[in-house]
């Protein structure tokens, strides 16, 4: 699987690629600042970018900036971005184009590189994955009002994990319980939200965060 | 020598401010011409020029009386025979000229000057008060603009010293106090890694768990300095994002074309902020409203919430630390929250807008 990093830190840049080369991962390019990411990410096609939301040359959102418009001009193409902060503004605006192959994550999480890497080859495929600080923020906000009131705790626990981009397997693997308590509560969810169920689960996911974020 | 150096410094202040009142020695000077030479005339040019220079208002003042005294001093001398009711132009002057002259015959010199000086005197009158006036005002303006800016600096140096002193307290108790542990659980780990590797390997991810601390502490103690989106986006995007991350349900109505400089938007941001958590916590409001605004070199934000009102500056230290910080630009904070809502807080603050366009807005 081949992948761009976008990160101007060396030092972290070096333990990135290393990393990923460890899990399998090809590198093919990396790069320090926002017009060369946006090259390579037209150039390259990688199957899947890693992009640290802040990049040279103004020190602002030109990571951000520049893997929105790469997904403008080559729609779905796969990004996920990093940041030392998650904002649902950001988060928003890279879920706007509902094309999935997207993923937004704390570096926090890169500690945990199986998680990490695979959050990576779940936006590979396509898939959305969002950080669980976002998704709590999405909660908290929601917390008092209905319909996500009327949930028990553990389908909130389970709506969170769906919202984080997780496949029932993962999830039943994290609650320490059976896939087919997972479906459960996931049919039951999903009724109480009046959302459509849907077998697919990167539509899943983002029909959780468009509700959660409506 | 101080004392020296701090005339030479006052004195072109003291004549610049002089201005009109320098009119008095100039009286005096006629004065000298027309009665000559003589030691009292000498003095009062002396005692004019005195006055002028430290009490410039009450030289102005007596100019022109002395003008008015002259005027009619020579009306009266030339009108004292003719067809006037007594009294009318004599009552002022009459009196003063047959004192200094004794009673004698109007002179066609006398008549000369006293309708030039009448002139003069009518045109320098009102100009003389206007300017003094003016001045005045203008000086106690100055005085109380710098009341105002020692004691707006004087808040922001103390806020700038308690920021800077939480910071250092904030990475002395967090970050460096994890980076130590971290240090001192790497250092088991090497000791036990061969020996004991089970205790070895938990330590590493003691190790782990306390470095993501370290980041989580990081990341508060960096927001409450400066927001990162309001870092990378500015004023607009940063309360777009204050507003989706509020836990009252908050609309935004954000006409922003360029940014304003960067404290300003800072100190804006942090109102709004404090605007916002004051309506979850205090005032219980279910619904808030954004809505900024930049017109006639002014940046203005009001923030509207439907909850039970009664908001007072005076008494939260919130709000009174929110005006201080906009003080410091000459901002103001403005709030109406009558007991039951809603309550609208509003900031303005004079600044310009940087020339560069933003993007998203």
């Amino acid at each position: 699987m081949r992948v761009v990093i976008a990160e101007d830190l060396f030092l972290l840049r070096e333990g990135l690629a290393s990393l990923l080369k460890e899990h399998g991962f090809e590198i093919a390019g990396a790069v320090g600042d926002g017009p060369s990411l946006l090259r390579a990410l037209i150039e390259l096609r990688p199957d899947v970018a890693v992009v640290d939301v802040r990049l040279p040359p103004a020190h602002t959102d030109e990571g951000l900036r520049a893997a929105l418009e790469a997904r403008r001009q080559v729609p779905g193409l796969p990004v996920l971005i990093l940041s030392t902060h998650v904002e649902r503004l950001y988060a928003r605006e890279l879920l706007a184009d509902q094309a999935g192959g997207v993923g937004y994550l704390l570096k926090d999480r890169v500690f945990t590189d199986e998680q990490f890497t695979d959050a990576l080859r779940t936006v590979a495929r396509g898939g959305t994955v969002m950080d669980p600080e976002v998704v709590a923020k999405l909660l908290a906000r929601r917390a008092s009002q209905s319909p996500v009131a009327r949930l028990t705790d553990r389908e909130r626990e389970v709506l969170a994990l769906i919202a984080e981009g997780r496949s029932n397997g993962a999830i039943a693997q994290r609650l320490v319980v059976s896939d087919k308590a997972v479906s459960k509560h996931c049919t039951s969810i999903f009724a109480k939200l009046d959302l459509p169920p849907s077998g697919d689960d990167n539509r899943r996911v983002l029909a959780v965060l468009a509700h959660l974020d409506s | 020598m101080d004392g020296m150096e701090s005339v030479l410094n006052v004195l072109p202040q003291r004549l610049r401010a002089a201005g009109w009142a320098a009119t008095l020695p100039l009286v005096m000077l006629v004065c000298t011409v027309y009665w000559g030479l003589r030691p009292w005339t000498v003095t009062a040019v002396l005692l004019a020029g005195v006055i002028t220079l430290l009490a410039p208002a009450v030289a102005a003042g007596l100019a022109a009386i002395a003008l008015i005294g002259f005027a009619s001093c020579a009306f009266a001398l030339c009108w004292r025979a003719s067809t006037l009711p007594p009294g009318s132009g004599t009552a002022a002057g009459y009196p003063l000229h047959a004192l200094v002259f004794g009673s004698g015959a109007p002179h066609a010199v006398d008549l000369t000057a006293g309708l030039v000086m009448l002139a003069f005197g009518t045109w320098l009158v009102p100009r003389t008060v206007g300017a003094h006036s003016g001045l005045a005002r203008r000086n106690a303006e100055l005085v109380n603009r710098v009341r105002r800016l020692t004691m707006t600096r004087r808040h922001a140096v103390d806020t700038a010293a308690a920021e800077l002193r939480r910071v250092e307290r904030d990475l002395h108790d967090g970050a460096q106090a994890r980076l130590i542990a971290l240090g001192i659980s790497l250092r088991a780990t090497e000791r036990l890694i061969r020996t004991d590797p089970d205790a070895a390997v938990a330590l590493v991810a003691e190790s782990r768990e306390n470095s993501a601390r370290a980041l989580v502490e990081l990341r508060a103690l960096v927001a409450g300095i400066n927001p990162p989106v309001l870092a990378e986006r500015g004023l607009g995007d940063a309360l777009r994002a204050l507003a989706l991350d509020a836990p009252v349900a908050t609309r935004t109505e954000i006409h922003l074309p360029r940014r304003a400089p960067e404290p300003v938007e800072a100190a804006a941001y942090f109102a709004v902020a404090e605007a916002l958590a004051n309506a979850a916590k205090h005032a219980g409001a279910r619904h808030a409203h954004i809505r900024a605004t930049y017109s006639a070199g002014a940046l203005r934000i009001e923030v509207t919430d439907d909850g039970v009102g009664g908001a007072d500056p005076a008494r939260g230290t919130g709000l009174r630390g929110v005006e201080r910080r906009l003080a410091t630009f000459d901002g103001v904070l403005a709030v109406s929250s009558p007991l039951g809502g809603p309550t609208i807080i509003v900031i303005e603050v004079p600044c310009a807008l940087s020339s560069q366009k933003i993007s998203s807005c």
